[in-house]
């Protein structure tokens, strides 16, 4: 196996990644009373099996809230060699893409609302294929990468 | 570089007057017919019935003539200027450098009148909807206006503009019996079946089931035979309309390349003209469909690349071709794609998984069938369901047995199989990205997924190769320097 790409994200990641994970637990809450109430009052199941929705969404919160983010962001990876952007990433499903700097059209950087809370900023960059992104890096070395790509993509020649 | 302006061919006054005769009278007719029949034809109504004809017409008539007289187009400053619009003014301005295509369109009544629809094209070319749609063109003004809105290289541009572009030759036409061939074996039955369905609704009335039994049964007498009569009748049917299909759409297909594009003519009563700059082809795929693979017949196709957003489209390249011919083909007509290497298999610790996913969804499917069966209390046919899990099994060792893939010369071929046998051929510079994936079973057999993309919306797989050669490759097909050695 070749070394891993070498650059990782910015730690704080972690937490932002927990917050959105923690945010959409909050929104699962509604299915998961809905379900609840389904079992207990319409289909008047016994406790036990009306207790399910609620465990199933106290280990999916659990889930996404606080271990996943934590081994998406061990995970994640990258680097910008001269010629070609390394990534790899993925939580079960292990992907590593590597994008030749000729192949790039143009570069972003996007800042969501919880994004700019905790000072981070995503790295998109657009092939003909579409579009690739390098996400929650600090904003200034989020703004270095997408220069350093726009630059090293201007000086490339056609293969 | 300018041109004065030019109207479109007065033939559009044609045109637009048959599109919006069409247009109103398609809906407007049915109730004014049933009401004339019904009553009965008199002097009077005919006479009516003639004079909104012809004020209709005449209407008609007039706007396509206002609006002929505002339309007009040329080319000023390094830009297409169209210009259009009776009440609300319209110009359109392309930018020559955006132009992908310019395509003309032979429709049954401009190929009377001997002119064409120009299409002027920003995006990848073939999609539905044109930027620029010029409805009516003489056949010269034509060939003008492509050559001065073609697609031009920064070098070429200078001398190129003055010498009129000769016509090339053709590289390549479709014979009659091939176009033939082409038809009877595309495997397009699946799509004919549902129109042969709601074409018999519209005949509902003659053909009964009752008529279509009786009528199966003087043929072969007994009620199965009659069945397998009908079944096969329809099957006949749903053929006969694939072959009628691929005739309209490639009749007369003829392939010719000039310097640096293609050209594709094909089409019966609606007459296409594409144009395709061959370094906007991304990958070439050679297809063999269930029916062309024994006869050694195949399908070539490539793909284009889209602009910004827009995906790029799939073309044919050809229709038929027996498979010895390809290489010479390609070779002629894009040689970058010309290869032949000898591919290389999979692994044998592959095999098991490809059996594996084919046929753990029949899994799921016949082990309740099985357990249904139990229950009915019918346990001696219960084995049966899971016959179906040992055809996904086989089907799974054919998909194995049909991956293969090279590297060569700067080209990656990918063979795969799964009704269709499909080889890609993509050169490196072409490839968008190069990914290699792995999920915990892959890992645990040291194999991987191998994915290149080549546009929006076309990825091309080879599923459970070695994971070190899987990563090895990818890094292979970057740009030269990067290739690091090993």
């Amino acid at each position: 196996m070749r070394a891993q790409p070498n650059e990782r994200l910015d730690p704080r990641a972690k937490r932002l990644w927990r917050l959105q994970g923690m945010m959409t637990s909050v929104f699962l809450l509604l299915p998961a009373a809905g379900s609840f109430l389904l079992l207990d009052r319409v289909v008047d199941a016994p406790t036990l099996v009306s207790a399910v929705p609620w465990l199933v969404w106290a280990m999916f919160a659990v889930m996404i809230g606080l271990v996943l983010p934590d081994i998406r962001w061990r995970r994640w990876r990258y680097e910008i060699t001269e010629r070609e952007v390394d990534l790899q990433r993925g939580l079960l499903i292990v992907t590593r893409t590597l994008v030749p700097l000729t192949r790039v059209q143009h570069v972003d950087t996007q800042q969501g609302p919880l994004e700019r809370w905790q000072g981070l900023s995503t790295v998109i960059f657009y092939t003909a294929a579409g579009p690739n992104r390098i996400p929650a890096l600090a904003t200034p070395r989020a703004d270095e990468v997408r220069d350093r790509i726009a630059a090293l993509t201007g000086t490339q020649d056609e293969l | 570089m300018s041109s004065s302006p030019q109207r479109l061919h007065p033939a559009v006054l044609v045109l637009e007057v048959l599109t919006s005769f069409r247009r109103w009278f398609g809906i407007t007719s049915v109730p004014w017919l049933f009401v004339l029949f019904r009553d009965g034809l008199s002097s009077s109504r005919v006479l009516l019935l003639l004079a909104v004809v012809f004020i209709s017409i005449a209407a008609s008539g007039v706007w396509a003539l206002l609006s002929w007289r505002a339309t007009v187009y040329f080319v000023q400053g390094n830009a297409f200027h169209f210009k259009r619009g009776v009440i609300g003014k319209n110009e359109r301005t392309v930018p020559l450098d955006h132009i992908q295509s310019v395509d003309t369109v032979q429709g049954p009544v401009q190929r009377l009148f001997g002119i064409v629809e120009v299409r002027v094209e920003t995006a990848g070319g073939g999609g539905k909807a044109a930027d620029v749609s010029l409805a009516a063109v003489a056949r010269p003004a034509a060939r003008e206006l492509q050559r001065e809105l073609a697609p031009r290289r920064p070098s070429a541009a200078a001398d190129s503009s003055e010498v009129i572009a000769p016509i090339p030759a053709p590289v390549r036409r479709l014979s009659t019996g091939r176009l033939l061939l082409a038809g009877a074996t595309s495997g397009q039955i699946g799509v004919a079946l549902p129109i042969i369905f709601t074409l018999s609704q519209l005949f509902d009335d003659i053909l009964t089931p009752d008529f279509l039994m009786s009528f199966a049964h003087d043929l072969l007498p007994g009620s199965v035979a009659a069945i397998v009569v009908i079944a096969g009748g329809v099957l006949l049917l749903a053929w006969l309309v694939a072959v009628a299909g691929t005739v309209l759409a490639y009749a007369g297909f003829s392939l010719s390349r000039d310097e640096d594009s293609l050209r594709i003519t094909r089409g019966l009563l609606e007459r296409r003209e594409v144009t395709i700059p061959i370094n906007r082809i991304q990958a070439v795929q050679v297809a063999e469909n269930v029916l062309r693979r024994p006869l050694g017949l195949v399908l070539v196709k490539m793909e284009s690349a889209g602009y910004g957003a827009d995906a790029g489209v799939s073309t044919t390249l050809f229709p038929l071709l027996r498979r010895s011919e390809v290489e010479a083909f390609l070779q002629a007509t894009a040689p970058e794609f010309a290869v032949s290497p000898v591919l290389q298999r999979l692994p044998a610790r592959a095999r098991r998984r490809y059996m594996f996913r084919s046929a753990l969804p029949l899994l799921g499917l016949a082990l309740p069938a099985s357990a249904v069966l139990i229950w009915q209390s019918r346990p001696e046919w219960a084995p049966l369901p899971l016959v179906l899990v040992g055809v996904g099994a086989v089907y799974g060792l054919v998909r194995f047995r049909g991956v293969g893939w090279a590297l060569s010369t700067g080209r990656l071929i990918i063979s795969h199989r799964t009704l269709s046998h499909v080889t890609v051929i993509a050169p490196r510079r072409r490839l968008q990205s190069r990914s290699v994936s792995q999920s915990p079973l892959q890992r645990r057999a040291q194999l991987a997924t191998l994915v290149v993309r080549v546009g929006r919306g076309s990825a091309f797989e080879v599923v459970d190769l070695d994971a070190d050669t899987a990563e090895e490759t990818i890094h292979q097909l970057g740009p030269a320097g990067a290739r690091a050695t090993p």
